[in-house]
């Protein structure tokens, strides 16, 4: 903690009233954002963050943002936009998406204001990142698993570059991506949203600058960022010391990660020191494919692992952050990438595996701390789809789904929460409305449900799986898909049981079933084919005959647990009615 | 009072009932008296009792010199909350049984806090139905519907002892056909079991959210029927000969039968009221119109808002939880309830930051200076501490109160630890939990698109005078209306509201190729459904209002925004283009985007129509009795000045039009104004209070802006 005796301090409750105003500016922004843009992903199902930063590029405040997108990253992308442009003025935008400068992947396009005050000085920066519906990668998906190097990639890689420059486009750079992105109307609708959250982001700590320029403000970020090192510490010291290596495995994708991948985690807890490091650097170097994490988002698994896992809140941000060190290396699949390796998946397979990496280590300091693994990104209803819409008026169309995904992971003391999209997404991250979907799309959500006996058993269970069925509602629809944890499962803790596997299938015109296809597949179908998706479940914490006899009933009344498993996984029995028998039950739990 | 008649309006509150009584040609006068939750309705006879006994007369003679009777309750709001609601089924299209469940995701509360169970879905799985049937989204049947599986799952239902059906299929609001079977299947299978159709109660796009208004309403029928059944008939065996109107979440009043049919709308129907009394204040004494109208009760602070005289509707209010509540889906008032009331608790966490709520240590213990049991400081208590209420006269001498306890606590628990004196931590508590409620201003006010220094603050609520010159400064809106009714809003807001019916259709129309024939064969539609409404319940009203309005949005965009039509007909394109302007302005106004190269598409077609039952303008500004002569002085506590002694005035003590300068206490029997020393306050021939900055310049930055 810093140690400043001339330094002006703000007592609780001054803290408390700046804290407020931070988050309520970051709110506008992601108000702005959310309504304004065209795309599914953006306007339903929320992939994107807003944050503001210290002139220093500390986290200042971040809401509700997407982990993934923020703990680390926006750090990074400032300290790049003042290396490549040392004098900033009002009315500047930067819009950054290099991977090798601090961004998380290509597909999120983030928008760098820098906020400048009368006098000329640059005092916060305020960011708004979105995962688009496409980036102009050479196959129609965000995730390019295959792509050997950035080249195959293909996206378009913006290394901070000036788009606005007194509040005025700089059309030369926006024709760029117009040649080169699919449906570049909608493209363009949601690249104004995301000036329009910075620019709200802008105006609203401009009119804080004039109102309360002194002082106060001037030590609220260092005030803030001790007074969360100080719950840090106290989270810390609540978990009981040391060090383990927990490793996970990647699915194999055929041509580009033909034996899959392992990775692992170090973890160090010091309690006394109140200290927490995860070393990455004993992992492969970069791979030939897109799963290369970039610094961003290796930092970011690391760390998020560490917040799910602490089983206390605490304000994530410079101050907190202080207490956490992350070890990674250069030219390292789970480190700092080198030019030209293709980071395109950085955001969610090989993060959220080193992760749940993370969470399980800290599970194995003991009972009551962790979590079990979270089920495993991407399944194939959350899959890129593609094609051409023949309705009138329509034309190409392209957008993520963020469908039936249901991964939670359970914890010490609650079961998985059902919709939690990834630890990355940490359940803020929303799903699609079906009719939302079918209107702009020319698709068929044709069912979404749970699927019985499918979760991580535990005395707390990981969510059971969900199965999505979709198809065109004419033409032609391709969908390209990145289903880690059809060959891995998700790894239960404490004697919990593992999640279940992902599968995925096409239905032809007969209603048959196709052989199961792989983790990384493009496909096409035709009118009344269908994709059928099954994600990979989370997994357990405890062990299940463990579990509240209560909850077990519920689990059967509910239709996800068969009252067979109840009996044979858990020990429970559940009569007709559907209430816990606990005679039988007694009798099953002695033996 | 004399023999004329009379008009009442009541709101059932969680803590206090209220009773706005109207005397044609008279003043109106409020009464206030606890709820009792078992049976709000013996609450409501208190109350009509505390009336009679002022008035003079008996309760029945009372009720027999009256045609109207509004009535607001938190009753749909509390079974929801409790878990009390019938044993309702809910029927979906086939493959789509987890709608209710998996939500739109998110209602998680805080990031990393993954102690947070995931919430039940509204209806279990078990009382979920899947029927054989599917439109596409134009409306066309993919696959036709199933009569004999839809017979078979009402067999289920019947072996189920269902109370309610709610049924919600996909794209049921473009083509309804395969709901309104389903409706007379469920009349010939299930006799006397009522049901909701998704395409009647909400008719927008969104499944879970439609699902989710669907459902809550078919599982509040029983209920609501029941209590309003009982209601009426307690009135009319005390003498009441007139009709009975329900405040509804719209802001409006419906008869009570139509209400029973469609109980959702009575969810938060006390609260809309606020913003209703608010308008009426605002033209009163505030000139402008464009207002925040804020209620401070005991555990929680409410905010709704006027612009230019209108009141803005979400579609987003959830019951409960404000994250992993139940979604009404349905257009109501606007109104964000903070967990920042006089029972707000005070405390310091490990870190050493001071927070105030959410939790409160409501009506029982109560705050420590209850002497009831409560050890956490409180706001309320922060209060007494500062000397801003005064023990001897707390709720008009109706409780009792003592200093100590709250000195104890607020010493204990926030003083020392933040190294604070004991005024010191009162007053950290007291400007935290201001600080809150002007977060929840802040966040109204900007999704309205709304400048809070534009607004005119009216302070509402018990609790209203203690916190509004603090939200004023901290915010720039000036000057700050504390109206006579108070302490009372939603009841005086019940009292001057309108009959309301909204009507929607839904057609996708691009304004590049714009149907002006079938647009205005469209609004000719809602023109007449808005004419029977005038007269059917709404004849015999003095004044009826229809307006239009379209929901639209540039294309791709799926969240519409309202914009007003000035007349129901496109008689050439300059209507149109009239409109693609107006679309234009209101979304830079609210987003700081404006994409003129992108199409505009019409989504939804609006008609409003309101039927004024009585002249709201004649309404005098009810007020409650309270004791003359009471001034003198008292030692308060204020941050820039110490411990000092300061007037204490009541209100119809001071002079009308004179400004009394700061610091002082203003005092009715339901409510204290505390007037810090940058500001002065002045009474107004409305007998409302109004407060304004001693430093003028503010006051004229605001002229120039409103």
């Amino acid at each position: 903690m810093k140690d400043d005796n001339t330094r002006t301090t703000l007592d609780g409750h001054q803290l408390a009233l700046l804290n407020n105003r931070f988050d309520g500016i970051v709110r506008a922004m992601t108000n702005t954002l959310l309504r304004t843009a065209r795309s599914a992903i953006l306007n339903t199902a929320r992939d994107f963050s807003c944050c503001i930063l210290t002139a220093d590029h500390e986290m200042l405040a971040m809401a509700e943002s997407l982990p993934i997108h923020v703990m680390s990253g926006p750090d990074l992308m400032a300290q790049w936009m003042v290396r490549f442009n040392p004098e900033l003025r009002r009315g500047d935008a930067y819009l950054h998406n290099s991977p090798y400068h601090g961004n998380s992947h290509a597909a999120d396009w983030t928008i760098l204001v820098p906020v400048v005050d009368d006098s000329g000085r640059h005092r916060f920066t305020v960011i708004a990142k979105a995962h688009l519906a496409d980036c102009g990668n050479a196959v129609p998906t965000t995730y390019s698993a295959a792509a050997r190097d950035v080249y195959e990639e293909g996206a378009l890689i913006f290394p901070c570059v000036k788009v606005q420059e007194d509040y005025r486009d700089r059309e030369d750079v926006l024709r760029m991506a117009q040649v080169r992105i699919r449906v570049p109307e909608l493209w363009h609708g949601d690249f104004l949203a995301l000036l329009g959250a910075a620019r709200i982001g802008e105006r609203k700590l401009l009119e804080l600058l004039q109102e309360m320029d002194g002082e106060e403000l001037a030590a609220y970020p260092a005030e803030w960022f001790d007074y969360s090192e100080r719950l840090m510490i106290d989270a810390i010291r609540r978990l009981p010391s040391g060090e383990t290596t927990t490793s996970g495995r990647h699915d194999p994708i055929p041509g580009a990660l033909p034996d899959g991948l392992e990775v692992k985690a170090h973890l160090k807890v010091d309690r006394d020191a109140a200290q927490i490091e995860v070393d990455l650097t004993d992992n492969p170097d970069c791979q030939p494919c897109g799963l290369n994490l970039t610094e961003a988002t290796a930092r970011t698994a690391a760390m998020m692992g560490v917040f799910t896992g602490l089983g206390s809140v605490v304000p994530s941000n410079a101050g907190s952050f202080r207490r956490l060190r992350v070890r990674l290396r250069e030219n390292c699949v789970a480190g700092i990438p080198v030019h030209p390796y293709s980071c395109s998946v950085a955001t969610t397979n090989l993060s959220e595996l080193l992760a749940n990496c993370v969470v399980r280590a800290l599970a194995g300091l003991g009972d009551g701390h962790g979590m079990a693994a979270t089920g495993k990104a991407s399944p194939a209803s959350t899959a890129v789809i593609s094609g051409t819409d023949n309705r009138p008026g329509r034309g190409p169309f392209v957008n993520q789904l963020w469908l039936g995904f249901t991964a939670g992971a359970a914890g010490p003391v609650a079961d998985g929460w059902l919709t939690i999209l990834g630890l990355g997404a940490a359940g803020f991250l929303r799903r699609d409305s079906i009719e939302i979907l079918e209107m702009k799309y020319p698709v068929l959500i044709h069912s979404e449900h749970i699927v019985r006996d499918s979760e991580g058993a535990g005395r707390y269970c990981g969510s059971p799986a969900a199965q999505v069925e979709f198809g065109s509602l004419d033409g032609e629809l391709t969908a390209v898909w990145l289903s880690e944890g059809t060959n891995h499962e998700a790894i239960g803790v404490q004697g919990g049981e593992n999640g279940c596997l992902a599968r995925q299938y096409v239905r032809d015109l007969n209603g048959e079933l196709s052989e199961p296809l792989g983790t990384y597949e493009q496909v096409t179908v035709k009118p009344g084919e269908r994709v059928v998706s099954i994600c990979s479940g989370g997994a357990g914490y405890g062990a299940p005959r463990t579990r509240d006899p209560d909850r077990v009933a519920r689990d059967v009344q509910r239709g996800w647990v068969s009252p067979e498993r109840a009996r044979e996984t858990y020990r429970v029995a559940v009569d007709e009615n559907g209430a816990v028998d606990a005679a039988q039950t007694a009798a099953l739990r002695s033996g | 009072m004399s023999e004329s008649r009379l008009t009442f309006a009541a709101d059932t509150g969680g803590t206090f009932t209220d009773l706005v009584v109207n005397s044609a040609g008279g003043a109106a006068r409020l009464y206030k008296r606890p709820t009792t939750p078992h049976d709000p309705v013996t609450g409501l006879f208190d109350t009509l009792g505390a009336a009679a006994a002022d008035i003079g007369a008996s309760a029945p003679e009372l009720l027999g010199r009256s045609d109207l009777f509004i009535f607001g309750t938190t009753l749909a709001t509390n079974a929801i909350v409790t878990s009390s609601t019938a044993r309702t089924a809910l029927l979906v299209t086939e493959g789509h049984p987890d709608i209710l469940l998996l939500r739109e995701g998110g209602g998680r509360r805080t990031l990393f806090d993954y102690s947070q169970e995931y919430p039940e879905p509204y209806i279990p799985g078990a009382l979920t139905f899947e029927i054989r049937e599917r439109l596409s989204a134009s409306g066309e049947a993919l696959t036709a519907l199933d009569e004999k599986q839809a017979l078979e799952v009402m067999a289920q239902l019947r072996a189920a002892e269902v109370e309610a059906v709610a049924v919600c299929l996909l794209w049921s609001m473009i083509n309804n056909d395969h709901e309104v079977r389903i409706g007379e299947l469920l009349e010939q299978e299930l006799p006397g079991v009522p049901y909701t159709l998704s395409s009647r109660i909400n008719p927008s796009v969104r499944e879970y959210r439609r699902a989710s208004s669907t459902a809550i309403d078919a599982s509040l029928k029983p209920l609501m029927s029941r209590f309003f059944r009982h209601l009426e008939e307690e009135l009319r065996s005390n003498g009441f000969n007139g009709r009975l109107l329900i405040m509804t979440s719209s802001g409006g009043v419906l008869d009570a039968e139509h209400v029973a049919e469609t109980p959702i709308h009575s969810i938060g129907s006390g609260p809309a009221g606020a913003p209703v009394a608010g308008r009426r204040f605002a033209a009163l004494d505030g000139g402008g119109m464009t207002a925040i109208v804020t209620d401070a009760g005991g555990t929680t602070f409410d905010v709704s808002v006027l612009r230019d005289g209108e009141i803005p509707t979400t579609r987003e209010t959830m019951v409960g939880d404000q994250k992993a509540g139940y979604i009404t889906g349905f257009p109501s008032v606007d109104v964000r309830s903070v967990g920042a009331g006089g029972g707000s608790i005070a405390w310091v966490d490990s870190g050493g930051m001071l927070h105030v709520g959410p939790m409160s240590a409501g009506a029982d213990p109560g705050p420590a200076c209850y002497k009831r049991g409560g050890d956490r400081p409180t706001v309320t208590d922060a209060c007494l501490v500062l000397g801003y209420l005064d023990p001897d006269y707390f709720l008009g001498g109706e409780v009792e109160v003592a200093i100590e306890p709250a000195a104890g606590v607020i010493r204990r628990h926030v003083a020392e630890p933040l190294g604070l004196d004991l005024n010191e931590a009162a007053s950290a508590i007291l400007t935290l939990a201001t600080e809150r409620m002007v977060t929840a201003i802040e966040e109204i006010t900007l999704n309205q698109g709304i400048d809070p220094r534009r607004g005119l603050l009216i302070g509402g609520g018990g609790g209203g005078g203690l916190y509004c010159t603090g939200i004023a400064h901290r915010l720039g809106c000036w000057p700050v209306l504390i109206p006579s009714a108070s302490a009372a809003l939603s009841a005086t807001g019940a009292m001057l509201s309108d009959l309301r019916a909204t009507y929607t259709a839904t057609e996708l129309m691009s304004a590049r190729v714009f149907d002006r024939v079938k647009a205005n064969a469209v609004l000719d539609n809602l023109h007449a459904q808005c004419r029977d409404f005038c007269e059917g319940p709404g004849a015999g009203s003095i004044r009826s209002v229809i307006t239009f309005a379209v929901e639209a949005r540039y294309q791709e965009q799926v969240w519409e925004i309202e914009v007003p039509l000035a007349r129901p007909e496109f008689a050439s394109d300059d209507d149109v283009a009239a409109l693609v302007e107006s679309f234009h302005d209101t979304h830079d106004a609210l987003f700081a985007v404006r994409d003129t190269g992108s199409d505009v598409e019409v989504l939804t077609w609006v008609a409003h129509v309101s039927c004024s039952l009585q002249d709201a303008d004649a309404l005098k500004p009810p007020s409650a009795p309270g004791r003359s002569g009471a001034g003198g002085t008292r030692r308060a506590y204020f941050p820039d000045l110490g411990v000092i002694d300061i007037p204490v005035h009541q209100v119809q003590d001071l002079e009308a039009g004179r400004r009394y300068p700061g610091p002082l206490l203003v005092e009715s029997p339901v409510t204290t104004l505390v007037v810090d020393a940058r500001s002065e306050v002045a009474r107004s021939e409305n007998e409302s209070l109004l407060i304004y900055p001693r430093d003028q310049r503010f006051l004229q930055v605001n002229h120039e802006r409103r």
